[in-house]
């Protein structure tokens, strides 16, 4: 039986290697850009129900509001530089821009406007950490409300 | 010497053969001149000796393409041979290639996409709200301690 060939061996573990590297780089952003991920969530009192992508954050659901029912209606991230816009569409006909301003260290620094239509629902401008996470509630949809989960990493 | 007809036939066989001594042939000779019986055999024996060398020369001109056929395929078999272990060498040294292309497409296929709804992770609630505001609403802020994360509440004045 003939021995495997050290050099393929070599080869193979090396190419792994690449493969891990590259995977592990790929979902890191680069310091000067800002991962913006928006969830809008539709909650309600009709049934009981969870989104599984709420499932770590389920807890802390239950201990803000009063809903019994929560469930996600659209994700989207977006990797936006500094000064640069991102848009995101809302149930609703609404939609939201997020513009990450310059922050110093791991801070990050959001610009937000909301819009109902050609209505203003809010500006605003958060400061938080990357990684951290902020909750933008209140627009009514459908028996419920909606609840935006905006994120920056 | 009288040479009788057993001693005789040893001879014309060995004459066939080209073994008879010369020395011999005379003595030979003397007898099949007397005997018509061993003249015969000598003469049958001395025919069918040239015949059989036509025969088996004819023969083997007949199979020399099929001898070297066979040599053909004997020289093949023997390269055939010792190329084989050569094979599973080189397959063993570029196994490694379709492997490692296999679980790059794994690792993509199950790598979690970016697109769909992984959980949130969320490391910090810590947010700082710098200014808020709104045309058409009330805007509450709700902070329920450092583990919760901070709320900011739109009352649509209109809707209420």
């Amino acid at each position: 039986m003939p021995k495997p060939d050290p050099r393929g061996r070599a080869g193979a573990a090396a190419l792994f290697i690449l493969l891990l590297l590259l995977l592990a780089a790929a979902p890191s952003e680069a310091a000067d850009t800002v991962s913006v991920d928006v969830g809008a969530v539709y909650a309600s009192n009709e049934g009981t129900s969870i989104d599984p992508a709420l499932a770590t954050i389920r807890g802390k659901l239950h201990a803000m509001f009063n809903y019994t029912s929560y469930r996600m209606l659209a994700r989207k991230r977006r990797s936006l530089s500094v000064g640069e816009t991102g848009e995101f569409d809302l149930p609703d006909r609404r939609t939201m821009w997020a513009t990450p301003l310059p922050a110093p260290g791991n801070k990050v620094r959001l610009s937000i406007r909301i819009d109902e239509g050609s209505r203003k629902l809010l500006t605003t401008t958060l400061g938080l950490r990357r990684g951290g996470m902020v909750l933008v509630g209140g627009p009514s949809h459908q028996a419920g409300v909606l609840i935006l989960i905006i994120s920056a990493e | 010497m009288t040479m009788n007809c057993v001693a005789a036939l040893e001879r014309i066989e060995a004459k066939a053969d080209g073994l008879l001594p010369p020395e011999e042939e005379a003595a030979l000779a003397g007898h099949l001149a007397v005997c018509p019986a061993c003249s015969a055999e000598e003469a049958a024996i001395s025919a069918t000796g040239p015949l059989l060398r036509a025969v088996t020369g004819i023969r083997a001109n007949e199979k020399t393409p099929a001898i070297d056929a066979m040599w053909t395929r004997v020289r093949a078999g023997i390269g055939e041979a010792r190329e084989a272990p050569r094979r599973p060498l080189w397959a063993a040294r570029w196994a490694w290639i379709p492997a490692a292309f296999a679980l790059a497409v794994l690792a993509l296929l199950f790598y979690p996409a970016r697109t769909d709804r992984p959980p949130f992770h969320p490391r910090t609630f810590d947010v700082a709200v710098e200014d808020v505001e709104s045309d058409v609403a009330t805007v509450a802020l709700v902070d329920k301690g450092e583990d919760l994360p901070r709320v900011i509440w739109i009352i649509e004045d209109a809707k209420t």
